[in-house]
C-alpha cells in the first residue's frame, strides 16, 4: 500500500486526546517519555548519524537542566524563556565537546575523553556555587506561558503534557527535515568514511561541530523539560546509569534513527515502570536492564526501527526529501 | 582571584616537608591504579576491545573473595577435607584468593566466547556498550544480593605502618598494605613483560594484536587466545579488587570510579604499553596526592579527569604510546 509520510502527523493528533484518558500518574510516565525521546533524538544525531562514540549526552543533558533550573532559581525567569538558554548552553557545552575531535581524537579515546567531560560535569554540579551542591537544586514551579501580568502555571502533569508535547513535535520535525537535507548526508557521509567524505570536499570540522552543537541544543532542551518534570535536580541524577539509559534508548530503537529515539525511549521508560509493579522483581531492575540490553545487541544489533522497516518500507529513514 | 593564588602559593613552603609522604602515598595508590591499568592494557593489547566494564569486573574481584573467603574456612574447618591438609602450608587466605582469580579467569573467558566474540565484526559502538551493559548486569546482580548492608573485605595480616626515612623532622611512613601492594604490582609487571616479549604465548597473543586477519591465516586460533587472554585480564583485575576492597570499601558502585582511573592511567602512559600502564598509574597517585594538598582538596576526585582531557588534547599517544589520531 502506497503511504504519504504525512501520515505520520496522526500520532500527535491521537496523542492529544491522551490526558483524558490517563491519570496523572501514567500523565508523568508520558511526560517522560517525551523528555527521552528529545534525548534519544540528539544523541542519535552524534552516534547514529555522526558515527562517533561520544558519551558526552549526560552531560549535555545535566547542562541543559541546571541553567534552566539556576536561571529560574536564581533569577526569577518563568520556566518557559529558559528553555532556549538552556539549549544554547548545551549547544555551547556540544562545542566544547566536539574540540577533542575536531582535534582528531576518534574511536574509543573520545568516548573515554567525553565520559571524563561528564563527570568532571557532575563534580562541577557539586562544587560550583550557586547549584545547590550534593543536596540538589530545588527548581521553582515552571511557568508555562506569562506575558505581562498573565501567567499560567503547569502545575498538573496534564499542563506538562502539552507544553512538552508542542516543544517535541516541533524538535522531531525540525530534525527529520535537517536529516533529509545535505547535512543529514554529509553526517552519513563522514559517519561511513571520514577520509573519503574529506576527499570529496565536505567540510567534516564544520559538520562536526554543527553535529555536536545542535545534538547539545536538543538534548539541552529536554534538560530543561526534565527540570520542570522533577522539581528537583540532584547531581546523581547525571551520571553513568543515565548514560546507559541514554544508550539503551537508542540501542533498543535502533542507531541513527528518529523512529528509533521515539521507539526506544517509549520501552525503555515504560518497561521499568512496569516492572517495579511487581513484588517479587524489585531490586532486579539493574540486571534485568542489563540483560535486556545485552540480548538487544546480540539479536537485534540494529534495533527494533530495522524490524519495522521490514515490516513496510513507510518506516525507513530516509535521507532525501521528496 | 589574585588574592586566592597569592594565599595558596603562600601556604607551600610550610607544606614542602609533607612532599615525601605525599609522593610515597601517591605511589601506593599509584600502583592501584596501575594494577587496573595494567589488566585493561593486557585486554587491550591482546583484543584491541577497550573494555568499558572493566571496573565492575574488578568489583566482581573483590566480592568473589569476600564470598569465597568463608566457603574455604568453612571447608578447612572439616577434619577431613583435603583442603585441611593443604592448609597446613597455605595460608587458606591465599587459598580463597587463587580460588577468586580462578573464577574470574573462568569468568573473563565465558564473556569473551559468548558475548564479545559474536559482535566483533560489528560497530565499535555495540562493543563499547556490550562491555558497559555487561558491567551494570554484574553490579545489579551484586547489589541485589549484597547490596544491602556496609560490608568489611576480610584481611590477609593486620595493617601496620613503618616509617622509611625522615626528613626533616617529620617521618614518613608506608603501611604493610602499601609494600605489599607495590610488590604485587612490581611482580605483575615483571611477569607480564616477560609474558609478553619471551614467551611463545606472548608471541601469539603480539601477532594477533598487530592482524587477527594474518595470525588466523598463518594457523593461531584467534578465538581460543582471545578467550584464554580476556581470563588472564580479568584474573589480574580481579587482584586488583582485591587490593582495592583493602584499600577503599566494598561497594557495587566502586566500577565506574575505576574505570576512568585505570583509563587515565591508560591514557597518560599511552595505549597499548605495559610500562606506560603502571608508570601513568603512579603519576596520577602522586599527581593526585600533591594536587590535593598543594592546591585544593577538591582538585582530587577530578585530577584524573583533567589528566584524561589534557592528554588527549596535547599530546594524544601519551608517553609511550603509538598512534592515536585521526588526521585529515
Amino acid at each position: 500500500m502506497k503511504l504519504n509520510r504525512s501520515i505520520f502527523w496522526i500520532f500527535p493528533l491521537l496523542l492529544l486526546a491522551l490526558p483524558l484518558v490517563l491519570n496523572q500518574y501514567l500523565q508523568y510516565v508520558v511526560n517522560l517519555i517525551l523528555v527521552y525521546i528529545l534525548v534519544g533524538v540528539g544523541f542519535n544525531i552524534v552516534v547514529g548519524n555522526l558515527g562517533q562514540l561520544a558519551f558526552s549526552n549526560v552531560a549535555f543533558f545535566g547542562i541543559g537542566a541546571y541553567a534552566s533550573g539556576m536561571l529560574s532559581y536564581h533569577l526569577g525567569w518563568p520556566w518557559w524563556i529558559t528553555v532556549i538558554p538552556a539549549g544554547l548552553f548545551g549547544a555551547l557545552a556540544g562545542c566544547a565537546a566536539s574540540i577533542p575531535a575536531l582535534r582528531g581524537v576518534r574511536l574509543f579515546y573520545l568516548a573515554i575523553m567525553t565520559l571524563a567531560f561528564g563527570e568532571l560535569m557532575r563534580w562541577a554540579y557539586i562544587r560550583v556555587p550557586g547549584t545547590g551542591g550534593s543536596m540538589g537544586l530545588a527548581v521553582p514551579e515552571p511557568v508555562g506561558f506569562s506575558f505581562g501580568d498573565f501567567s499560567w502555571a503547569m502545575t498538573t502533569e496534564y499542563d506538562k503534557f502539552y507544553v512538552f508535547l508542542f516543544i517535541v513535535v516541533v524538535v522531531v520535525i525540525a530534525a527529520s527535515r535537517l536529516l533529509e537535507s545535505r547535512f543529514g548526508r554529509a553526517f552519513l557521509a563522514i559517519k561511513n568514511d571520514e577520509q573519503a567524505a574529506a576527499a570529496m570536499g565536505i567540510p567534516t570540522g564544520k559538520y562536526f561541530l554543527l553535529a555536536f552543537a545542535l545534538s547539545g541544543f536538543i538534548v539541552g532542551i529536554g534538560g530543561a523539560m526534565y527540570a520542570a518534570l522533577g522539581l528537583h535536580l540532584s547531581p546523581e541524577d547525571f551520571d553513568l546509569i543515565q548514560v546507559i539509559l541514554h544508550f539503551a534508548i537508542i540501542m533498543v530503537g535502533g542507531i541513527g534513527s528518529l523512529i528509533g529515539s521515539i521507539l526506544g525511549s517509549t520501552l525503555i521508560v515504560a518497561v521499568p515502570e512496569m516492572i517495579r509493579h511487581f513484588e517479587w522483581l524489585v531490586g532486579s531492575e539493574e540486571w534485568i536492564f542489563g540483560v535486556s540490553i545485552i540480548a538487544v545487541i546480540l539479536f537485534l544489533p540494529r534495533g527494533l526501527s530495522s524490524l519495522l522497516a521490514k515490516f513496510h518500507p513507510i518506516f525507513k529513514d530516509r535521507y532525501y526529501r521528496n | 582571584m589574585i588574592e586566592y593564588i597569592q594565599s595558596t602559593l603562600s601556604t607551600w613552603p610550610h607544606l614542602l616537608p609533607m612532599l615525601p609522604q605525599l609522593i610515597v602515598s601517591g605511589i601506593a595508590i599509584g600502583m592501584l591504579y596501575a594494577l587496573i591499568a595494567l589488566s585493561m592494557t593486557i585486554l587491550y593489547r591482546a583484543t584491541t576491545v577497550v573494555n568499558f566494564g572493566h571496573g565492575d569486573l574488578v568489583m566482581l574481584g573483590a566480592y568473589a573473595l569476600f564470598i569465597l573467603l568463608p566457603m574455604v574456612t568453612f571447608n578447612v574447618a572439616l577434619e577431613s577435607s583435603a583442603l585441611h591438609t593443604l592448609t597446613s602450608f597455605v595460608p587458606p587466605y591465599l587459598i580463597a584468593l587463587l580460588l577468586a582469580l580462578a573464577v574470574l579467569f573462568a569468568i573473563g573467558y565465558i564473556l569473551h566466547r559468548v558475548f564479545i566474540w559474536p559482535i566483533l565484526k560489528g560497530p565499535h559502538l555495540s562493543l563499547a556498550l556490550m562491555a558497559i551493559a555487561i558491567g551494570y548486569a554484574l553490579r545489579g546482580v551484586i547489589r541485589k544480593e549484597y547490596g544491602k548492608e556496609i560490608l568489611q573485605m576480610p584481611r590477609p595480616f593486620e595493617d601496620q605502618a613503618y616509617e622509611i626515612f625522615n626528613f626533616s623532622n617529620m617521618g614518613t611512613y608506608m603501611t604493610l598494605d602499601e609494600i605489599t601492594f607495590c610488590g604485587v604490582v612490581i611482580v605483575m609487571l615483571i611477569v607480564s613483560y616477560i609474558v609478553f616479549s619471551k614467551t611463545r604465548f606472548g608471541q601469539i597473543v603480539q601477532a594477533m594484536f598487530q592482524t587477527q586477519r594474518g595470525s588466523s591465516l598463518v594457523g593461531i586460533n584467534v578465538m581460543y587466545y582471545n578467550n584464554l587472554i580476556w581470563g588472564v585480564g580479568c584474573s589480574l583485575g580481579a587482584l586488583g579488587g582485591v587490593m582495592l576492597g583493602l584499600t577503599l570499601v566494598l561497594d557495587p558502585d566502586v566500577g565506574v570510579w575505576t574505570l576512568l582511573r585505570g583509563f587515565a592511567a591508560m591514557t597518560l602512559g599511552g595505549f597499548g604499553s605495559l610500562y606506560g600502564a603502571v608508570i601513568g598509574g603512579l603519576i596520577i597517585g602522586i599527581l593526585e596526592k600533591v594536587l590535593g594538598v598543594f592546591i585544593s582538596t577538591a582538585l582530587v576526585e577530578i585530577t584524573c579527569y583533567l589528566v584524561i582531557i589534557l592528554v588527549l588534547l596535547i599530546r594524544p599517544k601519551g608517553l609511550f604510546g603509538q598512534h592515536a589520531t585521526l588526521k585529515i
